[in-house]
C-alpha cells in the first residue's frame, strides 16, 4: 500500500449509511465535517482535551477527534444533527434553550451528546451523575451552571414524555 | 429625520483617526425607572437558539464552498532568528497543494505597528513564515513540512525583567520599551505618602492568560473576480474590511466580510490579524476558495494574550482609612509587536476607583519574544484590580477596618480625571449594597469541624471605563405591510446575547412584540457601518441607534394609522403589535391591518447613535463577595460561593445578562486559580500552548455564583438606559479569591494563579519561617 | 498526522507478526491500535510516525472482560477504563482500581481507552510532548525540564528523565501486586508490574520493559486476603481532568487491630509508578495510629530528591497517603 492509499469505510451516522473512500489518517470528526459536512461537531483542540467533538458511538459518548473514521467502519454514530425528530427538538436541546445553557454554542453540541448519552443510559440521572457527565466538556464562555440545570429539566421532560405514552 | 451636524472632534471617545465628528442627536428621550415596558426586561430565549443548540449554526469554520482549499501557516519554531533563505520548491509539489506563499512571492505588506505580513526576522515561537492551501488539511500539513527555511537563530528575551536589562537582546531595534511610557499625577503622592498614618507597599505578579475561545482565529475567503468575501471570525466585521481593503490595496466595496455566529472572542478578535490576509492571497493564487484556521497551539502562541504585569503599588490612608496617596509603577509584557484594539490600561483604575487626592501612576510595556498581546475581557483593569483591591484588603487589615467599610469611605462621588459627574454616581454604592446584603457579608464564617480545613470570605470592588457605548452606529428598519419588521445592524454578537437584547429595544421601540421582529448583523454588505464589538459596548451603541430608528418608523406608522383612523396622532400609539386610540379602546387595531391598508408600500428609517452626554462620565461599577475553603494539607482551594452585584444601567434581558455575570466570573475563577502561561525561558517556547495544561476552569470547579441584579437604568447615559456586561464580572473575581484565600489561611499571595504549587510552597514557607508572605 | 496503512489482523498471531516486522532501521514500522487516545495524540503532534496502524480493538481473542477466578481477578487488556470504574467485582474486590479508573481522564476518554494502552501511554511532560524539543527521552542529549519548568516532574531521581507516569490505574494496579501478561513472536510472558515498568535507560527510553513485537494480553490482579482494603487518592490543579499532581494507591489488610499487611503506591513522582517499600515496611506490623501512619507517610517521601519547582509535591504526597492509610485502617471503614 503507497502512503496515500484510501480505504473504503462505510459510516453509519444518524441512522444514514454513508459509503466512503477515505485516508486511513484522517478523524472521524473530519470525516463528519468534511466528507458528510455535518459541521455540528465542532473542532477546538483536536487533542482530546475539550470535549467539543463528542459525538455517541455504539450508545457511549466519545471523542471524535481520537477515533480514526477507518476505525468507525459500521458502528452506529450519532452525532447533534441526528437529535431532533423533524421540527421536533430533543429534551435536551429544548432544555438548552431554557435554560440559556450556552453563549457562544460552540462547545453546545458536545455538552448535549454527553447528556443525551447520559439520558440515554440513565433515564433519572442524579444530580452528581449529570454533573460528571458533562466533566468531559468545556465550556469557555462559563454557561456550567445552566448547563446543569438544562440536564436536570432535561431528565425531567424525558421522564414527563415516558409517563404520558 | 435625525439632526446631523459636523464639529471639531473633542474626545478620544469611539475611533480614533478622524479629524472631525459627526454628531447625529435625534431627540429620543431616554426611558426612564418609570417607563412601562413590555418586551425590554423580559427574559426572552436567545433568537439563535434553536440554532445553536440543533448544530445548524454556520460558524466561520463551517463555510463549505465548491473547490474550497484547506490552509496551513508554517511558524517559526524559534523565538528570535533571521530567516536566510525560504524554499517552497518541494511543497509547491506536494499532492493537493495548489498555493504556497512566503515573503518571496506575496507583496510587502505592513503589519502591527513594527512589522510586516512575513517579516524577514521572525520574534516568537509561532510567528508566520508561510503558508500553504492543499486539498485537504492533511495535505496542508504534508506540504508544509517540505518548506526548508535556513534560520540565523538571535539572542531573546521572554520575561519583562529580561527586556529591561540594560544589556538585553533587542526586540525590535529600537529597543525592547514598546511605546510611550505613560505617567498620571494628580496632588501630590509624596506628600500624601508622607501624611499618612498607614502605608501598604506592595509587589504584585499577574500572570499571562490565555483567551483560548473555543473557535479558533480563521476565515474562509473566496475571490469572484475582484470581490473578496471573508468570513471571518472576528468581533469586528467593518474594521476586518477597511483593514483587508488596505492592505490589498483594494477598495472597501469590494471587500465583504460575514460573521453569523462566533465561537467566542474574550477581546482576541477585535483586530483584523493576518490569517486574513494571507487566506485572502492563497485564494487569490490558486483561484478556489480557501479555508484558513489557526489550530489550538497557534491559537495560543501567536493570536493574542492577557499581557502579564509586575505591579508596584503603595497605598496611604489615615487612622480612620481616608485615602492620602496612591502609587502604583507597572509594567507590562506587550509580547513582540504592539497589535492595536482597546488598550490594556493598567493604570486606570487606580485612577478612579477610590476618591483620592494624590495618585500617580507609571506604566511601561516592554517587548518580548512571546506572543503579542491583545485585549482580553477588561484588560488592564483585570491585571490591576487583582492588584489594587488585595492592596485595600491589606489596608483595612492593617487599619483594622471592614474592607466594605474602607472602600465606602473612599467612594468616588465623581470622575476624578476630568471632574465631571457619572451619570449613575450611585452605581458602585449600588453594587455595594446589594452584594453585601445578599452575600451576608459581616457575618462569621462558620469553620468546618475538620481543622485542616480552613474557610474565608473576601472581597473586591471594580469600576470600569467600558460599558459605555459610543458613536457611530447605525441601524435600518423597515416595516413591513403586513406589520411585520426587518431590523438591520452592521454590528455583531460574539456569543453575548447581543442578537436578542438589540432586538428586544427594537421591537420595545417599534411597539412589536419580539416574535414580530427579524433581526440582522454580521454582513458589510447588507448591513450599515457599526464599530467592533469590544468594551461591552455593543448594547449600549447599537441599542440606542435601533430606538432612533424605530421611533421614526413608528412616527410614520402613526401618521398612517391617523389617515386610516381619522384620529390626530397626538391620540395614538403603539404597543404589543397595536395602534392604540387614546380614550378608545373599541378602535384599536392591529399594525398589519394599518401596513394592508398602505401596501406593498413600507414604512423605513435609519438610526444612529447619539454622541454620550459631554458633562457627565459614564462608568460601569461592581462588587463581589467569596466564600472558600483551603485544604492546608494539600494546597486545594474550593470556591464554595460567589456573590456579584453590577451597575450595567437597565438590564434588557436578566438571563441573558445573568449568563454574561455568571461566564465572566467563572473565567475569572479561572485567572485566579488555574490559568497560566509557562514559558520555558530558556528555550521561548510556550509549554502548554493547549487545553491538557492550560487549565481553564471544567464544570467541577465552579462554585455557587449568584448574581445579585442592580437594575437601575442608567437613563443619562444613552436612551436605553443600558450598559454592557460582558467585561465587568471577571474584574473583581481574583483579588476576591486572593482576599477570602487571605481570610481563611493568613497568607497573601502577591502573585497569581493560586495553584498547589503556591499554595503549598507559602504554606511550607510559613512553616519554616514564619512568614505570612507568599513568594511568586 | 503523516500517512500510514491501516490493518486489521483477525488473531493476535497475525498482529504480532505485523509488529515483529519492526527493525532497527525501520524504528517506527508499525504500531498497535486500541482506544487510541493516547496514541493518536503522539501522531498529530508528529511525535510518532508509524508506517501501519495495527488495529487490534476487534480482535476477537483479545480479551474486553473482566473474569474472577480463584486466583483473583483477569482484565483483558481492551477492557475500557469505564468497565474498570462500573464494575461491581471490581468496585467491591479492589476499589483502588475503580477509584483511580473514575478519577482518570473524562467520561468520553474512559469510554474510549482501554487498560493495556493505559499502561503503555507515554507521559505527558511538556517538553516531550512539544515536537520542537529534541528531549533526552526521544533521543535527545539531556533533559530540558532538569533545569526548566519542571513543577509537573519527578520528584524520584530514577533515570535521565524526569517526566512522571500519567497512569492512575497503574498507581492503583502496582498497590494491588497485579502483574501483566504479554505475547509476543516467542510466546506470552507473565510480569509483575514492578517489573514490567521500569525508569527509562539510555539503551530503553521507554517507561516499560515490553517488548517491540509484544502486545499486553490481560492484566491479572492476585487475590488479596479476605478483608483488604484499598482506595486510590488523586490530587490535580483542575477538580477533574487534569494529570496527577500526586496519587497514591494503598491496600492494607488488618489482622485484628494490627496491620498484617501493607502495599504503597505514588503516583506523579516518577518516570513509572512508584512503589514505596520503605512505608510499607513501617505499617507492617504496626498498629495503626496518627504517628504510625504520619511515620509511614515520612518515610515514603524519604528518598525524595525534589527540582526546583516540584517541592510542593513532597507535603502534598505526604498529606495523601496520610489520608488513604486513615481511611484504610478506620475501625468505620465501609465494609469492614
Amino acid at each position: 500500500m503507497g502512503p496515500h492509499t484510501h480505504l473504503p469505510v462505510t459510516l453509519s451516522v444518524n441512522g444514514s449509511r454513508f459509503p466512503l473512500l477515505i485516508e486511513p489518517r484522517r478523524t472521524l470528526l473530519d470525516a463528519l465535517r468534511h466528507d458528510l459536512a455535518l459541521t455540528g461537531t465542532k473542532k477546538v483542540c483536536d487533542a482530546g482535551d475539550c470535549g467539543a467533538c463528542t459525538v455517541i458511538v455504539d450508545g457511549r459518548a466519545v471523542y471524535a477527534c481520537l477515533l480514526l473514521a477507518v476505525d468507525c467502519d459500521d458502528r452506529d454514530i450519532t452525532t447533534i444533527e441526528g437529535l431532533a425528530k423533524g421540527n421536533a427538538l430533543d429534551p435536551v436541546q429544548e432544555a438548552f434553550i431554557q435554560h440559556d445553557a450556552f453563549q457562544c454554542g460552540f462547545c453546545t453540541s458536545g455538552q448535549i451528546m454527553s447528556l443525551r448519552a447520559l439520558l440515554d443510559a440513565n433515564p433519572e440521572p442524579s444530580d452528581d451523575q449529570i454533573l460528571r457527565a458533562v466533566t468531559g466538556n468545556l465550556c469557555r464562555c462559563g454557561a456550567y451552571l445552566n448547563i446543569l440545570k438544562a440536564g436536570r429539566l432535561a431528565a425531567d421532560m424525558q421522564r414527563q414524555a415516558a409517563a404520558d405514552v | 429625520m435625525a439632526k446631523l451636524h459636523i464639529e471639531p472632534k473633542q474626545s478620544e471617545e469611539g475611533e480614533d483617526g478622524a479629524e472631525f465628528q459627526v454628531v447625529e442627536d435625534e431627540g429620543i428621550l431616554a426611558w426612564d425607572a418609570d417607563s412601562e415596558l413590555l418586551v425590554v426586561g423580559q427574559s426572552y430565549p436567545r433568537l439563535e437558539g434553536r440554532e445553536k443548540v440543533t448544530g445548524r449554526a454556520r460558524y466561520s469554520s463551517d463555510v463549505r464552498l465548491p473547490g474550497q482549499l484547506y490552509a496551513r501557516v508554517l511558524r517559526s519554531p524559534y523565538p528570535h532568528a533571521r530567516i536566510r533563505n525560504i524554499d517552497i520548491t518541494k511543497a509547491e509539489q506536494s499532492p493537493g497543494v495548489h498555493a504556497v506563499i512566503c515573503a518571496a512571492n506575496v507583496p510587502r505588506i505592513a503589519w502591527y505597528e513594527e512589522s510586516v505580513l512575513f517579516d524577514a526576522t521572525v520574534r516568537l515561537v509561532g510567528d508566520e513564515i508561510a503558508a500553504v492551501a492543499a486539498e485537504s488539511d492533511e495535505l496542508a500539513q504534508d506540504a508544509l513540512r517540505l518548506i526548508e527555511v535556513d534560520y540565523e537563530s538571535l539572542p531573546f528575551v521572554t520575561t519583562i525583567e529580561e527586556a529591561l536589562r540594560p544589556d538585553a537582546p533587542k526586540v525590535h531595534d529600537g529597543g525592547n520599551i514598546a511605546g510611550e511610557p505613560t505617567t498620571y499625577e494628580r496632588g501630590d503622592p509624596e506628600s500624601g505618602l508622607h501624611e499618612a498614618d498607614v502605608v501598604v507597599t506592595g509587589d504584585f505578579e499577574t500572570p499571562c492568560a490565555l483567551h483560548n475561545a473555543f473557535e479558533s482565529h480563521g476565515c474562509t475567503a473566496s475571490w469572484e473576480g475582484d470581490s473578496l468575501t471573508l468570513w471571518d471570525s472576528t468581533q469586528a466585521i467593518f474594521v476586518v474590511r477597511q483593514q483587508v481593503a488596505e492592505k490589498l490595496k483594494m477598495p472597501e466595496h469590494r471587500v465583504r466580510v460575514i460573521k453569523q455566529h462566533m465561537g467566542g472572542g474574550f477581546g482576541a478578535k477585535q483586530i483584523p490579524w493576518k490569517h486574513d490576509v494571507i487566506a485572502a492571497l492563497l485564494s487569490k493564487q490558486a483561484g478556489r476558495p480557501v479555508q484558513l484556521l489557526l489550530d489550538r497551539e497557534a491559537e495560543n502562541m501567536a493570536a493574542g494574550n492577557r499581557n502579564p504585569t509586575r505591579q508596584h503599588v503603595q497605598l496611604g490612608a489615615k487612622r480612620d482609612g481616608t485615602l492620602t496617596a496612591i502609587v502604583a509603577r507597572i509594567e507590562q509584557s506587550a509580547g513582540a509587536y504592539r497589535t492595536g484594539g482597546e488598550a490594556s490600561n493598567v493604570s486606570g483604575t487606580y485612577q478612579t476607583l477610590y476618591r483620592c487626592p494624590n495618585v500617580r501612576t507609571e506604566q511601561t510595556a516592554v517587548y518580548t519574544n512571546t506572543g503579542p498581546a491583545v485585549a482580553f475581557r477588561a484588560p488592564g483593569h483585570v491585571e490591576a484590580a487583582f492588584a489594587l483591591e488585595q492592596a485595600m484588603d491589606e489596608l483595612a487589615r492593617a487599619l483594622d477596618l471592614d474592607p466594605v467599610a474602607l472602600r465606602r469611605r473612599n467612594y468616588a462621588e465623581v470622575d476624578q480625571l476630568e471632574d465631571k459627574p457619572f451619570t449613575l454616581p450611585e452605581g458602585l454604592r449600588l453594587s455595594y449594597d446589594r452584594v453585601t446584603e445578599t452575600f451576608g457579608w459581616g457575618e462569621r464564617t462558620a469553620q468546618p469541624a475538620d481543622s485542616v480545613k480552613r474557610r474565608g470570605v473576601g472581597f473586591a470592588a471594580h469600576d470600569w471605563s467600558g460599558g459605555t457605548g459610543h458613536p457611530p452606529g447605525y441601524a435600518w428598519i423597515e416595516l413591513n405591510s403586513d406589520g411585520t419588521a426587518d431590523v438591520v445592524t452592521g454590528t455583531q454578537d460574539i456569543g453575548t446575547g447581543a442578537r436578542t437584547g438589540l432586538a428586544q429595544v427594537a421591537a420595545e421601540e417599534l411597539g412589536l412584540p419580539l416574535a414580530n421582529i427579524a433581526f440582522q448583523l454580521g454582513d458589510t454588505a447588507t448591513g450599515p457601518y457599526s464599530p467592533v464589538s469590544s468594551g461591552s459596548a455593543t448594547q449600549a451603541t447599537i441599542g440606542p441607534a435601533l430606538r432612533a430608528a424605530a421611533a421614526d418608523v413608528k412616527a410614520q406608522l402613526l401618521e398612517v394609522a391617523s389617515v386610516v383612523l381619522e384620529i390626530g396622532v397626538g391620540r395614538l400609539s403603539v404597543r404589543d403589535g397595536r395602534v392604540l386610540v387614546d380614550g378608545d379602546t373599541e378602535r384599536a387595531i392591529a399594525v398589519g391591518e394599518v401596513m394592508q391598508k398602505i401596501a406593498p408600500h413600507t414604512l423605513q428609517a435609519r438610526g444612529a447613535r447619539a454622541p454620550n452626554p459631554a458633562d457627565m462620565t459614564i462608568r460601569t461599577f461592581g462588587a463581589q463577595c467569596v466564600e472558600l475553603e483551603v485544604d492546608t494539607e494539600t494546597g486545594e482551594i474550593t470556591v464554595l460561593r460567589i456573590v456579584t452585584a453590577h451597575d450595567c444601567g437597565r438590564i434588557i434581558n436578566p438571563a441573558l445578562v445573568d449568563s454574561q455575570v455568571v461566564g465572566g466570573v467563572t473565567q475569572g475563577v479561572g485567572f485566579a486559580l488555574s490559568e497560566e502561561r509557562i514559558v520555558d525561558t530558556r528555550l521561548g517556547i510556550v509549554l502548554n500552548a493547549n487545553l491538557e495544561e492550560y487549565h481553564v476552569p471544567t464544570v467541577a470547579d465552579v462554585p455557587v455564583i449568584e448574581h445579585a441584579r442592580v437594575g437601575v437604568p442608567d437613563s443619562a447615559a444613552n436612551s436605553t438606559g443600558a450598559k454592557g456586561i460582558g467585561e465587568p464580572p471577571l474584574i473583581p473575581t481574583a483579588p476576591a479569591i486572593a482576599n477570602a484565600v487571605f481570610d481563611a489561611i493568613g497568607i497573601r499571595f502577591r502573585a497569581g494563579p493560586l495553584t498547589r504549587q503556591r499554595v503549598l510552597a507559602a504554606l511550607a514557607a510559613r512553616e519554616t519561617n514564619g512568614s505570612g508572605e507568599a513568594d511568586s | 498526522m503523516k500517512p500510514f496503512d491501516f490493518a486489521r489482523p483477525d488473531t493476535i498471531a497475525a498482529a504480532v507478526a505485523l509488529l515483529d516486522g519492526r527493525d532497527a532501521s525501520r524504528p517506527n514500522r508499525s504500531a498497535l491500535l486500541a482506544g487510541g487516545t493516547d496514541l493518536l495524540t503522539l501522531m498529530k503532534a508528529d511525535l510518532y510516525a508509524p508506517e501501519l496502524l495495527i488495529d487490534i480493538k476487534r480482535l476477537a481473542e483479545l480479551d474486553n472482560r473482566i473474569e474472577e477466578t480463584a486466583e483473583g481477578l483477569t482484565i483483558g487488556a481492551l477492557v475500557t477504563l469505564s468497565q474498570l470504574e462500573d464494575d461491581p467485582r471490581i468496585q467491591s474486590l479492589v476499589p483502588a482500581l475503580a477509584e483511580a479508573a473514575a478519577l482518570a481522564a473524562t467520561p468520553q476518554l474512559r469510554h474510549m481507552a482501554t487498560i493495556g494502552g493505559n499502561l503503555l501511554q507515554r507521559p505527558r511532560c511538556w517538553y516531550f510532548r512539544k515536537p520542537g524539543i529534541h528531549c533526552w527521552l526521544k533521543g535527545g542529549d539531556d533533559c530540558p525540564a532538569r533545569q526548566g519548568e519542571n513543577q509537573l516532574h519527578a520528584l524520584f531521581d530514577v533515570s535521565p528523565c524526569v517526566a512522571v507516569h500519567p497512569s492512575d490505574p497503574a498507581t492503583a494496579l502496582l498497590a494491588l501486586a497485579a502483574s501483566v501478561r504479554l505475547r509476543g513472536a516467542a510466546g506470552e510472558r507473565e510480569l509483575p508490574l514492578a517489573a514490567f515498568f521500569a525508569p527509562p535507560t539510555d539503551e530503553r527510553r521507554q517507561e516499560t520493559v515490553i517488548g517491540n513485537d509484544e502486545l499486553i494480553v490481560s492484566i491479572q490482579i492476585p487475590a488479596a486476603a479476605p478483608g483488604t482494603r484499598s482506595t486510590y487518592l488523586k490530587a490535580m490543579n483542575r477538580k477533574v481532568w487534569a494529570f496527577a499532581l500526586a496519587g497514591v494507591a494503598a491496600a492494607i489488610h488488618m489482622d485484628g487491630n494490627r496491620i498484617a499487611q501493607a502495599r504503597l503506591a505514588l503516583g506523579g513522582v516518577a518516570p513509572v509508578p512508584w512503589r514505596a517499600e520503605s512505608a510499607e515496611q513501617v505499617l507492617t506490623g504496626a498498629e495503626p495510629s496518627p504517628e504510625i501512619i504520619a511515620r509511614a507517610a515520612e518515610s515514603a517521601l524519604a528518598s525524595a530528591e525534589p527540582l526546583a519547582h516540584n517541592g510542593y509535591k513532597i507535603p502534598l504526597a505526604k498529606a495523601l497517603v496520610r489520608r488513604a492509610l486513615t481511611r484504610l485502617t478506620a475501625p468505620a471503614f465501609p465494609g469492614a
